[in-house]
């Protein structure tokens, strides 16, 4: 029953890559350079099969997905494994990544639960599955790898200017390790997936007293228009909590909290007329791939930093990235695509 | 009529969220509903482990149940292994499944829910889609979003997604077969039942508030309309 | 009795001490195997005790005084007991062994390790403490200070750590703490007046005679408070100081504060090398890994293992008072079994 951090397994290669709602909408870039990533920096093999869905985990947690549906729909993507032979998932979401293992511990404790679910996916598809041998976040391949990418890295997460570290602040999506620490790296309370890339990577991170605290997501508190005042409120008591310590970025392991934690400092700081980072650009937010990629070389807009609302570059200068600022609004072929009315969050 | 703690009892996770509750407050103290609301899982859990049915009636018709944001961090913490996360989203499925949410005006929001999630993952295979991030209801994405929006099919195509397009990567165009597997879960295990019941219970609401049109049928235009602007007064 | 029995006592904290100058008035030979090099075990950590603020050292000092017929083994781990030949063999760690015809298990207990309740923050945060650290400045004499040497203007005790919690293992209540967390405050607040202290209880057990006086007393004249709801969090802010997160139940409102150092009341464990004891004999661990009484009613000093008798915290956790009381029932069962039929 003692605390023990150190038996969560991660697979070493063949994966099947499960994408992420948010993510992908949001963020498309930071999924692409994680299979870039694995695949042509570590040389792994993931796959990336079009025929997976949703878990339709969002819609679970705000309670119009049944618990049997949900079970049947993670089934579903577990049949698809099968199909295909690959016995490790590597899952980009944090919901999902609590889903599947909130699926997998009813099932030990309910066997009756996955005859069942068996039963609706045969009616439903005429699918049969395995259950996984291995179910990862990415962040935990990531995590797994951080010292092989240190190797590979083009760049530190050094201020070039000054020579000292940068100061991260991480933020670990409520899901990967609250309701099952022992499925998360370090356990619930101090994981360390985020800390031990930022400090395999030159950086320093600081803790700060609301590290905790959930981003404010809500599922319905978010969804539902009239309610977002609690999911604002609950990013701006992280915000108020780090703000002392100054950080260089932010970075977090979930899709949602990525995109919550950048929005609602464009959204406080027009409500408000501050920002947290005391320039009008808010403090960068980054996803675990984003700054594996930022490390490793990867073109910034190749990797979508574009579409942040805070921008990144103020974070590449201090780093000393070479990248080409006019490309930042430009389509595939190089022609411009039209540019935002302001990024960053506060206009004059 | 089965008793709700019967009904309560019924589910699986009741089992995995509630072993016992000693009232210590521990989930209380970080939960970031309870910051924000005038809400305490301590006492929900309370009254589920109490078995007073009279209690559950009023939860299930309550705002209260609906103030969870499932963040799950009293999971963690508590030192009887109880999630009251969990036991939350019982009450809700309870809720819905007898009607009793459109007595509240956060559960009346479940409809909403059933219009933008529930009909994203049946039509895009996702929850969440860029088409329906529309920026006039979504003013904290920002002007960045705007522009996003404006210029999906470019943007997309520079940071690598494939968005509505044949094949692989991100905001693909889900195959229709694919789309029809998760049809047919939806049928097989309750998903579509769970929607119609949300949707039968909501006309009911809708009408009872004189939404109807001109063939006396119930107006969900305008119920959702009303459910999108109705405040926290009452 | 014509020959000398031997006893062998394994643990020379109080309640062996105590079980020891009983048998020895009996007429009984005894030894004592110590794993630290001084007699005394936990007792030796606290300053003073509860309810009427005695010293520690007061009630070791009555153990000093040498006795006939009494050896002392000092830096011996005893790792097992072999019953034999209506004797006991008894070895530690270096393959000494010994003989004798009854043994009187007074292990003791090990305080929980704090550092496994990751969220309140002990080994990280400075300024979050345990009870036995606050027992050893007080015993020191010095005055409670914070990591930046300033004397803390708030303090916050949390109870139940480590105890009456399944995240951790431990779900029997260690029923001392709520009586500590009552004098440690009072200490306090007669060390720092103007400190204000604050305790965090879930309930207060405080079974013992007088010990709801004690409560009265640190209510009344010293203005302790105390808040019903268990402490949730602990994180340390750039000034270090500490944050803390709980819910006021009776107010049913979750509650946030600021303090500027926690004392962390550290349950009692039973001790991690009792299984090695059980190995060779009868002997029995209750679900709380202490050992297991022949019967919880009518025999707490007697085990599972015939001619091996319990006393003290290796039974379950016991105060001081308890604790020597215990010990001396427990030596009555060993002269009792000594004297009888089915040791001859």
């Amino acid at each position: 029953m003692k605390n023990d951090h150190t038996s969560k397994v991660i697979a070493e290669d063949n994966y099947y890559f499960l994408r992420s709602c948010i993510r992908q909408n949001f963020f498309p870039g930071a999924e692409k350079v994680f299979l870039d990533i694995l695949r042509n920096k570590l040389g792994k093999t993931v796959i990336d099969d079009p025929h997976h869905t949703t878990c339709t985990g969002i819609g679970y947690h705000s309670d119009i997905v049944p618990f049997d549906t949900y079970q049947t729909t993670v089934a579903r993507q577990f049949a698809l494994m099968t199909e295909l032979g690959v016995k490790n998932a590597a899952v980009s979401c944090i919901t999902s990544y609590g889903g599947y293992n909130e699926v997998l511990e009813t099932w030990e404790h309910f066997p009756e639960q996955e005859t069942q679910t068996r039963e609706f996916l045969k009616k439903a598809t005429g699918r049969v599955f395995d259950i996984p041998e291995n179910i990862s976040h990415a962040c935990d391949i990531i995590y797994k790898y951080r010292n092989e990418i240190a190797q590979l890295a083009k760049y530190k997460l050094v201020n070039k200017h000054t020579g000292t570290p940068l100061k991260v602040v991480d933020h670990i999506g409520c899901h990967y390790a609250k309701i099952f620490p022992d499925k998360g790296v370090g356990g619930a309370e101090k994981s360390t997936v985020l800390t031990a890339m930022v400090k395999a990577w030159g950086g320093e991170s600081v803790d700060y007293p609301e590290r905790r605290h959930c981003c404010g997501f809500g599922f319905r508190h978010y969804l539902i228009k009239n309610n977002r005042s609690y999911s604002i409120s609950n990013s701006k008591k992280k915000f108020e909590s780090m703000e002392p310590y100054k950080p260089d970025f932010i970075v977090t392991n979930c899709p949602g909290c990525n995109m919550f934690l950048d929005r609602w400092q464009y959204a406080l700081a027009q409500i408000e007329g501050k920002t947290y980072s005391g320039d009008k650009n808010g403090i960068p937010v980054l996803s675990y791939e984003e700054l594996a990629g930022l490390v490793l070389g990867y073109n910034p807009w190749d990797m979508g930093f574009q579409m942040h609302q805070v921008n990144i570059e103020p974070l590449l200068d201090k780093i000393g990235v070479v990248y080409n600022p006019d490309e930042k609004y430009l389509d595939i072929k190089g022609n411009p695509i039209g540019e935002p009315l302001f990024s960053g969050c506060l206009n004059e | 009529m089965k008793s709700l703690t019967h009904l309560l009892n019924k589910d699986v996770r009741l089992k995995e969220g509630l072993n016992a509750c000693m009232n210590c407050g521990i989930c209380t103290a970080i939960c970031p509903a309870a910051e924000y609301f005038e809400y305490d899982p301590r006492t929900i859990v309370n009254a589920v482990q109490s078995h007073n049915e009279e209690m559950i009636q009023k939860l299930i018709e309550s705002d209260t149940i609906w103030m969870c944001g499932q963040c799950m961090s009293c999971k963690t913490r508590c030192p009887r292994n109880n999630c009251p996360g969990l036991i939350i989203n019982i009450l809700r499925k309870i809720s819905q499944e007898t009607g009793a949410f459109i007595k509240s005006r956060l559960g009346r929001q479940q409809f909403l829910l059933v219009k933008t999630i529930g009909a994203n993952i049946l039509k895009y295979g996702y929850c969440v889609n860029p088409h329906s991030v529309i920026p006039s209801g979504h003013p904290e994405q920002g002007p960045v979003w705007e522009w996003i929006y404006e210029n999906k099919e470019k943007v997309y195509e520079r940071v690598g997604a494939n968005l509505d397009k044949e094949g692989a990567g991100a905001m693909r165009k889900i195959d229709q077969e694919d789309l029809n597997d998760l049809d047919y879960i939806f049928t097989e295990s309750g998903g579509k039942l769970l929607f119609q019941t949300i949707e039968k219970y909501s006309m009911k609401k809708a009408f009872e508030l004189g939404f109807t049109d001109s063939k006396g049928n119930p107006d969900m235009e305008r119920y959702i309309d009303y459910l999108q602007n109705e405040d926290d007064e009452e | 009795m014509n020959i000398k029995k031997q006893v062998a006592i394994i643990g020379g904290g109080i309640a062996g001490l105590e079980a020891a100058s009983v048998l020895i008035k009996q007429g009984l030979s005894v030894t004592i195997f110590e794993k630290q090099n001084r007699e005394g075990g936990m007792l030796n950590h606290w300053s003073k005790l509860f309810p009427d603020f005695a010293s520690s050292n007061q009630i070791l000092d009555q153990y000093k005084v040498k006795r006939n017929n009494l050896n002392v083994f000092y830096n011996t781990q005893i790792s097992s007991i072999k019953p034999k030949d209506n004797k006991f063999e008894i070895s530690d760690n270096c393959n000494l062994k010994f003989y004798a015809d009854s043994v009187l298990l007074s292990t003791g207990y090990k305080v929980f390790d704090a550092t496994l309740k990751e969220e309140y923050g002990y080994g990280l945060f400075y300024n979050v403490i345990t009870s036995v650290d606050f027992e050893r400045i007080h015993k020191s004499g010095e005055l409670l200070k914070t990591a930046s040497g300033k004397q803390p203007k708030r303090v916050a005790i949390i109870h139940c750590v480590g105890s009456r919690d399944a995240k951790v293992g431990n779900t029997y209540c260690s029923k001392v703490c709520c009586i500590t967390g009552v004098k440690q405050a009072i200490e306090i607040n007669k060390m720092l007046p103007d400190c204000e202290v604050f305790n965090f209880y879930m309930d207060l057990r405080l079974y013992g005679s007088k010990y709801d006086a004690l409560y009265l007393e640190a209510q009344k004249r010293h203005k302790i408070q105390f808040i019903r709801g268990r402490l949730s969090e602990v994180s340390e802010k750039e000034d270090m100081s500490l944050q803390i997160k709980a819910e006021d139940t009776l107010q049913g409102r979750p509650l946030r504060m600021n303090v500027d150092m926690v004392i962390l009341l550290v349950g009692m464990e039973a001790d991690e090398l009792n299984p090695d004891l059980c190995k060779q004999t009868n002997l029995q661990l209750d679900e709380n890994r202490f050992f297991k009484s022949k019967n919880m009613q009518t025999s707490r000093c007697g085990s599972t293992q015939i001619g091996v008798f319990l006393s003290g915290c290796c039974i379950c956790p016991m105060t001081v008072n308890e604790t020597l009381d215990n010990a001396r029932s427990a030596a009555f069962e060993v002269v009792n079994y000594l004297n009888s039929d089915a040791h001859e």
